[in-house]
């Protein structure tokens, strides 16, 4: 269907016309292509070697040669801010995907056997929001050790409740509807039903939710990461650079920290502007 | 004395969308006198409702509107916001369509009658109480002591619309604005309604402005009739006459949509083969009351129905009485209790196991639903839809055949061609139908069943509907069960009806017989209390005391 | 009252039986590291003594789950176990940290309440123009977390401006509420825009109900529309959220004690698990989990309690 659209020439159409009406989704969706196309390239695009030592001054203010300035360790901001870019957009990305499979999973199978399936995955999901996703990741941590993998797992895990109560709400909404009776009489087949129109039915409201997950994502990996848990030294992160930005602060050098921290509320900002005009979108299509 | 209640002069409505600002009411003008009736017909979009909500105060933010309001000779244009809502508070009574939605449910029935006396009054709470157990009485509702420290879910709908009556004659109003307010009842306790309304103008000198969509009924209980269409006040007809001065053709058409003189069908020739037989039938469910306890709920019980092939059978209810519990049965959506189902000599008592049952079935019989909104996926365009249903009995079919089905099938619902590319939204609530039926129709059913299939459609789109279902089941001899609350719709098209009440069955017989000679006390009061010419409501609930309260007490002046 | 206390006795087991299932997960963190012994000795190298001592405090020759119940019970009577790093036992690590904690989210709580459920009622109460302004501020808010909130403040006010405190304690009453003026700040600014959110949106859609345009066209004085009608029937709602996100401070609230140099049990717990102290992390998570779950039914049963239609059917969607 999209491929037909760019073919009739509709998308630019539709792009005009959201520029118009909805500039600041414009200007999201701007940003946050421009920050995923850092995420991807970041390493050609990055001026220095992230991890090079002193190749400027110690906590650096910003010049030409280093536009962001230098940390305590005379590496360059910029360079770490762009290479750092990847696990910082990528790891969310991850999560949300991984926690949607899932808990759409758990939702369907629990939608789908009913009885005591049902029950058991609603108690499982239940356990699962009794315990805080931080703590949840702090567990893993301190099994598997620090690094993005366990935090990431953890995540998608502690993602799992609220993906899968949304999903098996809206799927027992769809399947009270009438049409869903009307196919049923038909003789359509469940599968059909199923794949031809309940999966179809979810898909709004389940972008929505990978949407605004996404920022949630990001924002808890990146505490994670401040925390010292997540992404470890030397390889760069925009929250463990928050973190180890802070003497910088007091010492009267803020770039490391600020640099990386404007970043992340960029991006969050952005997702989130995305994440309630895909939300908005899919009420419109309940209606 | 002589000055009109209320005066609408040149009225517009003006709504903002996307595609810039739409006129939604256009130079409408009326006035009802002190003491006068007026109704407000039309059907839906017409701007009845939202003529009535510009004079309440109730209409969005972002709308405009020009021309004059003016109550009690009062303009409300040039007033301030206080003494605007002091104005409605005080000669204004509002009743809504849906009581349920309209009331408060964290807020007693008590809280609600005492709330316009003790805050905007200023009255002392025991005396608004003693006041609100009167106006109780007055409705007809006994035991007002309990259902004042009741809340609005223990409570039935025509209940509470009666407790919203009685809520807005608290404050003495000069004219009560009623929108739809017996849409959502049954027709009975439409009656009860409508004469609790009957006796309160003649024992007040109350004005009424009466929005409904059914011109037989506003002609009842009112003086004069505006006929609405499209945001424009068509003609004002005297109630009295108006069947003699309708000049319009959009009123002819409504008044021969709600008053009906067709005569019954006879019963087509004996049908040598049964079609649909079901034997001692019940279904129970296990609800929470309004109290919070489990209680069982027996929706049908005991119920023997026969069919024969290529007849058209109505079974007649009100709400709860089963008859759609009973149709769903029959489709294999619900699992009876117990009893039997068989149909074409099969027997469906259980629904389909599997696809392939499913399938079998689907060939004989076929369902269309009420909201054909709802009973359409909305994703899926005309032609999707009805090839989904094509291929499913023809699933190896090319494309051409199966698009040439589609647009037989198109044909045979008088479905313009031109609407096969559009999807449910952009379709009217006609043609919406329309799809729904052809997609019965794709599986060449023996029987189809519609489940208050033309309740939710504009009187002059149920005529057609009608008269559609009618020429398909020439054409195609296809047997119509046909659900409904509504007995004018079994006159058109059913030769042999069940009336069922509390999921029994009241009476049976052929069509003639039921609407021209009932013989059970219900059918009887079911056709009684239909509106039509000369109709008077009729008040079935007892009541103690039959004077009206106390009119304008001291503490209805305005300081 | 029947039903209510049947929903509050049912919502109760539900929440023990959650509490209990929970802490089969934590305690199962010991079988998922594969050699327990390692785990519990922390990292370091067991000598043979420390792994008899491990063998000995933690039944390891025990059956799982007699070893399981033993933990429980001992968690639950106060015996909280043995650090692996600090050698000490846990309660004395858990115990005093506790305190400022449980002072950081009080402190947080009032900020999120006056700030977010105020905002959220303006927003829906005053007109188009401070509507779009606090969802503008409530859109940044949401995009500021708290270590970003945090390293701002001690840019600003503390490094700066030089008005507040950077790191640590303080000594009284007084000087302790100043020292955690901007932790709490920094804690509360995500959640006061969403729980702003929240209010707006359950306000408005009341605003918009059908029985609320009764009580206008009946003329009742806005001010009760506003108190009985409208916010009266969203405050379950505003509630649920609300008690949610207050839940959830204690776990969050590691993130501004780390940043500030605060010596709660969020910041013992992020040590302990940067060092693999496996008892700590166990206790603390299992001391989160039960605020959390606990907070959370309070919560839900004030918001029974106030919509008694809510009772049994549950909120899910």
């Amino acid at each position: 269907m999209s491929v037909a659209q760019i073919a009739n020439g509709t998308v630019p159409a539709a792009a005009r016309r959201v520029a118009r009406r909805d500039p600041t989704f414009l200007v999201a969706v701007i940003a946050f292509g421009v920050i995923s196309v850092v995420a991807l390239a970041g390493p050609w695009l990055a001026p220095y070697d992230p991890n090079e030592l002193y190749v400027g001054p110690l906590n650096g203010a910003p010049s030409l040669e280093h536009p962001f300035g230098t940390d305590d360790l005379g590496r360059d901001i910029l360079s770490r801010v762009l290479v750092g870019a990847a696990a910082s957009v990528f790891a969310p990305a991850v999560v949300v995907v991984l926690s949607t499979i899932l808990g759409v999973g758990l939702a369907l199978a629990a939608a789908w056997f009913g009885g005591w399936v049902s029950g058991g995955i609603a108690r499982l999901v239940d356990v699962i929001f009794a315990i805080p996703g931080l703590v949840i990741a702090v567990l893993a941590v301190t099994i598997f050790g620090k690094g993005l993998a366990a935090p990431v797992i953890a995540l998608a895990i502690a993602y799992i409740p609220i993906i899968a109560r949304l999903t098996r709400t809206a799927a027992a909404r769809e399947l009270a509807k009438p049409y869903i009776a009307a196919l049923r009489v038909q003789g359509v087949s469940s599968p059909a039903i199923c794949f031809r129109h309940l999966v179809p039915a979810m898909i709004p409201i389940v972008a929505a939710q990978m949407a605004v997950g996404f920022g949630y994502a990001m924002l808890d990996l990146a505490a994670i990461s401040f925390l010292g848990l997540g992404q470890q030294p030397p390889s760069p992160d925009w929250g463990s650079m928050i973190a180890a930005g802070q003497a910088g602060i007091l010492a009267g050098a803020p770039e490391q920290s600020v640099f990386p921290a404007i970043l992340v509320v960029i991006t969050v900002l952005a997702v989130g502007i995305i994440g309630a005009r895909v939300t908005d979108w899919a009420e419109e299509k309940e209606r | 004395m002589t000055a009109p209640v209320l005066e609408v002069e040149r009225l517009d409505i003006v709504a903002p969308g996307p595609e810039g600002p739409r006129r939604l009411v256009t130079d409408t003008t009326l006035s009802v006198a002190r003491g006068e009736a007026v109704g407000l017909v039309g059907e839906s979009g017409s701007g009845k409702t939202l003529t009535l909500r510009a004079v309440a105060g109730l209409l969005p933010d972002d709308f405009t509107t020009q021309g004059r309001i003016r109550i009690d000779g009062q303009d409300l244009g040039g007033m301030t916001a206080t003494a605007l809502r002091a104005l409605r508070a005080r000669r204004i009574g509002m009743v809504f369509q849906t009581p349920r939605a309209h009331l408060n449910p964290l807020r007693t029935i008590g809280d609600f009658m005492t709330e316009a006396l003790v805050h905007v009054a200023g009255e002392r709470p025991d005396v608004a109480a003693t006041r609100a157990r009167h106006l109780l009485d007055e409705v007809g509702i006994t035991d007002p002591d309990r259902r004042m420290r009741q809340y609005p879910a223990e409570l039935s709908g025509g209940l509470l619309q009666r407790v919203m009556i009685a809520a807005t004659l608290a404050m003495d109003p000069d004219i009560l604005l009623a929108d739809e307010i017996t849409t959502a009842l049954d027709v009975t306790t439409q009656e009860e309604v409508m004469a609790v309304l009957a006796d309160l103008r003649a024992h007040r000198d109350l004005s009424l402005l009466f929005v409904t969509h059914d011109l037989a009924l506003a002609g009842t209980v009112c003086d004069r009739v505006n006929v609405m269409q499209r945001g424009r006040i068509l003609e004002t007809l005297r109630a009295g006459s108006m069947r003699r001065d309708a000049r319009e053709e959009y009123t002819k058409v409504l008044m021969s949509a709600s008053l009906d003189e067709a005569p019954p069908l006879e019963p087509a020739t004996e049908s040598p083969r049964p079609l649909v037989t079901i034997e001692h039938l019940r279904k129970s469910y296990q609800v929470r009351g309004a109290t919070g306890r489990r209680e069982t709920l027996v929706a049908v019980d005991d119920l023997s129905i026969e069919m024969a092939s290529g007849g058209s059978l109505g079974i007649v209810g009100e709400s709860g009485s089963g008859k759609s519990t009973t149709a769903r049965m029959l489709l294999g959506l619900e699992r009876p209790d117990r009893g039997t189902i068989t149909v074409d000599g099969q027997d469906w008592s259980r629904p389909a196991r599997g696809s392939a049952d499913r399938r079998v079935r689907a060939k004989i019989a076929q369902m269309v639903f009420q909201d054909p909104y709802q009973s359409l996926d909305r994703r899926q365009t005309v032609r999707q839809c009805l090839a989904e249903a094509v291929r499913v009995h023809r699933p190896r079919q090319s494309a051409e055949v199966v698009d040439g089905r589609v647009r037989e099938l198109m044909r045979q619902v008088r479905l313009d061609e031109g609407l096969a590319a559009r999807r449910p939204r952009a379709l009217s609530g006609g043609q919406r139908q329309r799809v729904a039926i052809a997609r019965a129709l794709a599986a060449d059913p023996e029987l189809l069943v519609l489940d208050e299939a033309v309740s939710a459609l504009d009187v002059t789109t149920q005529v057609e509907i009608l008269t559609l279902l009618d020429t398909i089941r020439r054409e195609t001899g296809v047997a119509l069960l046909m659900i409904t609350h509504d007995l004018t719709v079994i006159r058109r098209l059913c030769d042999e009806v069940v009336v069922m009440r509390h999921g029994r069955i009241e009476e049976r017989g052929t069509a003639a017989q039921i609407l021209d000679a009932p013989t059970a006390e219900y059918t009887r009061m079911l056709l009684e209390s239909i509106p039509r010419e000369g109709w008077t409501p009729r008040r079935r609930l007892g009541r103690t005391r039959s004077q009206p309260t106390t009119t304008r007490s001291s503490a209805m002046i305005p300081e | 009252m029947n039903v209510l206390t049947r929903t509050v006795l049912g919502r109760l087991g539900g929440m023990l039986l959650t509490l209990i299932l929970a802490s089969m997960v934590i305690y199962s963190a010991v079988l998922l590291t594969g050699d327990p012994i390692a785990a519990l000795a922390g990292g370091a190298k067991p000598t043979p003594e420390l792994v008899e001592q491990i063998r000995a405090e933690y039944h390891l020759d025990d059956p799982v789950w007699s070893r399981y119940w033993q933990w429980l019970t001992g968690a639950i009577q106060g015996d909280f176990g043995r650090s692996f790093v600090y050698k000490t036992p846990v309660v004395s690590l858990v115990g005093p940290r506790f305190g400022i904690t449980l002072q950081l989210v009080l402190l947080t709580v009032l900020l999120i309440l006056v700030f977010g459920v105020g905002s959220g009622i303006l927003a829906a109460t005053r007109g188009r123009v401070v509507d779009r302004t606090i969802a503008a501020m409530t859109s940044l808010g949401m995009a500021l977390p708290t270590f970003v909130v945090a390293i701002l403040l001690i840019w600003v006010f503390a490094k700066s401006l030089g008005w507040f405190p950077v790191y640590g304690e303080g000594e009284g009453v007084w000087d302790r509420l100043w020292h955690l003026v901007l932790p709490a700040i920094s804690l509360a600014v995500l959640f006061i825009a969403y729980v702003s959110r929240v209010t707006r949106g359950s306000l408005v859609a009341q605003l918009h109900s059908e029985h609320v345009d009764t009580a206008r066209v009946r003329g009742i004085p806005r001010r009760r529309i506003f108190g009985v009608h409208v916010f009266r029937n969203a405050s379950p709602q505003i509630l649920a959220i609300a008690g949610t996100t207050i839940a959830g401070l204690f776990a969050a609230s590691a993130i501004a004690e780390v940043a500030f140099g605060l010596g709660g049990i969020g910041s013992l717990l992020v040590q302990a698990a940067a060092r693999a102290d496996l008892p700590v992390v166990q206790i603390v998570s299992l001391l989160l989990v039960t605020i959390f779950v606990v907070l959370n039914a309070v919560a839900d049963l004030i918001s029974a309690i106030i919509d008694p239609s809510s009772v049994g059917g549950g909120r899910t969607s």
